[in-house]
């Protein structure tokens, strides 16, 4: 049979955002894909150049709007290395609770979507966004803003957390495990969803290395490596975790490790909160003039909910004289050829999904 | 026997035979128009038409199909629209469908860049007629902080017409829910802009107008 050449996107519900892949199939086998990439390219490195250190935290939440809080903090901890301010001690435990918060929101997002795209199980979809909604409306509490929060300042935060903020932390800990382990039983108990994950995009370890992604997708082929173990930042270092792995690399092992860390980051967060000294939060406040940098350049890394985020900066006095980011998804992207070779067209969409993909981040 | 075989059009029209069926079937409706419309409606008494009408932007209000196409960030708030806390649908706002040509609103919600925007251009072309356009969140309104991106265009108005603007960034899910409470009020109160648009509404307008 001859092959023929689709193509899919730029604007398309499967793809998450605005990715075009032209597809070469034969028959329903798919020959070769190839991405292409860089509609929503807005060139954010080099605005960053151009403000002031404390400006740019409303540029970097916009690189990853499904858990902005990541990426904001990644940035404000480059900056706190760059500047020589230390981070206060209630103001790190409570940084590391949002994180994690935020990092079940992410999956939370990213479950629902999956399960809607590969088979149309919008209760699922329902019930994730039922719990975010949750996690969201404790961040507005917390910092002001529903979504891009802004909330992190130089040592601390720009407001003490609400007084109410362990109790509440604690109920929506509760809340979310007894939902949370909810999940499977609509999910591993439905036949479209286990023949549409299981054997499906199959990454092996050699392959995951080679390719060097990260997050989910790396444990999910079996490699136990976690920036928040292997280079801790904050009290991560202090609290015991496991880094949930999968064995196979296909998409039913992606699904299951999100799911184990969306455990574990209860389990983290519950830690956190037991230990948390009671204290000021605040960091500095915004000035037109604030701290000089040393100059020497930064290498900042953490564990992202998508993978690992590495910002590299040379910092000048008043503001960032280069800045350089490493985004995960950019190079999970990378594997889609690999991964949705030799399968079948319908699945391309599954594979795309268990990803996690953000085009915010991969055209920058 | 060879020229009996022969086609009864020529190798051009051939060529151009899509163009021909257009302008035939544009004549045809033409004239179906000037001469049937017209007295179809002159039967009509005032009352009638006046029911017509106001039937015609009730159902037209009460079912706004809003297409699904995100962009960036404003886009996790429209799914969020659509999800259990919100609920759209008790005001017939949610059936988000894949094909533009099953859709009456458009929410362009996050920034437009450059090699999006013929995307977007033909994707409101596309739409069923009469269609509307709101400007979801700071980028759509207006370019928001990338306004000095080279790469961004300020606006979604300097490419489409714009009905609602829905400013913050981004705006929470119930500012989205009450701009297209506003929407459906324009419909309903027909201001200029409307009349001018829809064929049904346009039947006794001006005939160059028409398609």
């Amino acid at each position: 049979m001859s092959i023929m050449r689709i193509n899919v996107g730029p604007i398309h519900p499967g793809t998450h955002g605005v990715l075009k892949l032209v597809v070469d199939v034969d028959g329903d086998t798919v020959k070769n894909v190839e991405p292409h990439i860089g509609f929503l390219h807005r060139g954010v490195e080099k605005l960053m150049e151009t403000r002031m250190y404390m400006q740019n935290p409303s540029y970097t939440e916009k690189l990853d709007y499904i858990a902005p809080l990541s990426w904001d903090d990644l940035y404000i901890n480059a900056v706190e290395h760059a500047l020589g301010v230390p981070v206060k001690e209630p103001a790190q435990y409570e940084r590391v609770i949002l994180l994690e918060f935020q990092r079940i929101a992410s999956h939370l997002l990213w479950l629902g979507t999956f399960v809607n795209d590969i088979g149309q199980l919008f209760t699922a979809f329902m019930w994730c966004f039922r719990d975010r909604a949750k996690i969201l409306k404790l961040l507005e509490d917390v910092s002001g803003s529903r979504m891009f929060y802004v909330n992190l300042r130089l040592g601390g935060f720009n407001k003490n957390p609400p007084e109410d903020f362990k109790e509440r932390a604690y109920a929506l800990c509760d809340y979310l495990e007894d939902k949370i382990r909810g999940y499977p039983d609509v999910l591993d108990a439905n036949s479209i969803f286990m023949e549409r994950t299981k054997g499906v995009g199959v990454l092996s370890k050699k392959d995951a290395i080679a390719y060097g992604v990260s997050g989910p997708v790396l444990r999910g082929s079996g490699v136990e490596e976690d920036a928040r173990i292997s280079h801790p930042y904050y009290v991560y270092d202090k609290i015991k975790f496991k880094v949930p792995t999968g064995s196979k690399g296909d998409s039913y092992d992606r699904y299951r490790v999100r799911y184990e860390e969306m455990l574990e980051s209860i389990g983290i967060i519950r830690n956190a909160l037991a230990n948390m000294p009671d204290g000021d939060a605040k960091g500095m406040q915004i000035r037109l003039i604030g701290p000089i940098a040393k100059p020497d350049h930064i290498i900042m890394r953490e564990e992202l909910p998508r993978g690992e985020g590495i910002i590299y900066m040379v910092p000048d006095k008043q503001k960032p004289y280069r800045i350089s980011l490493r985004s995960p998804a950019f190079i999970n992207l990378a594997v889609l050829p690999k991964l949705a070779e030799g399968g079948r067209f319908a699945d391309l969409f599954s594979i795309i999904g268990s990803l996690d993909l953000i085009f915010a981040e991969i055209d920058r | 026997m060879e020229e009996e075989n022969e086609p009864p059009y020529t190798k051009e029209q051939f060529m151009n035979a899509e163009q021909e069926m257009t302008l035939l079937t544009q004549e045809s409706l033409k004239q179906y128009r000037r001469e049937y419309v017209p007295a179809m409606f002159a039967k009509m008494s005032d009352l009638t038409k006046l029911t017509l009408k106001s039937f015609v932007k009730w159902g037209r209000s009460n079912s706004l199909w809003p297409l699904q196409f995100g962009l960036a960030c404003c886009a996790m708030e429209l799914m969020d629209f659509g999800a259990a806390r919100i609920d759209a649908e008790r005001k017939g706002y949610l059936l988000f469908r894949g094909t533009p040509r099953q859709c009456d609103v458009m929410i362009v919600a996050g920034w437009v860049t450059k090699s999006i925007v013929p995307k977007v251009k033909r994707l409101y072309e596309q739409m069923s007629k009469p269609n509307y356009v709101i400007a979801y969140g700071e980028c759509a309104t207006s370019g928001g902080p990338w306004w000095e991106s080279y790469n961004i265009i300020q606006g979604i108005d300097q490419v489409i017409p714009v009905d609602i603007y829905v400013a913050g960034c981004p705006p929470k899910p119930e500012n989205l829910f009450g701009a297209l409470m506003k929407l459906q009020d324009n419909i309903r109160d027909k201001i200029d802009r409307y009349a001018t648009r829809g064929l049904s509404e346009n039947l006794q307008g001006n005939e160059a107008e028409r398609v």
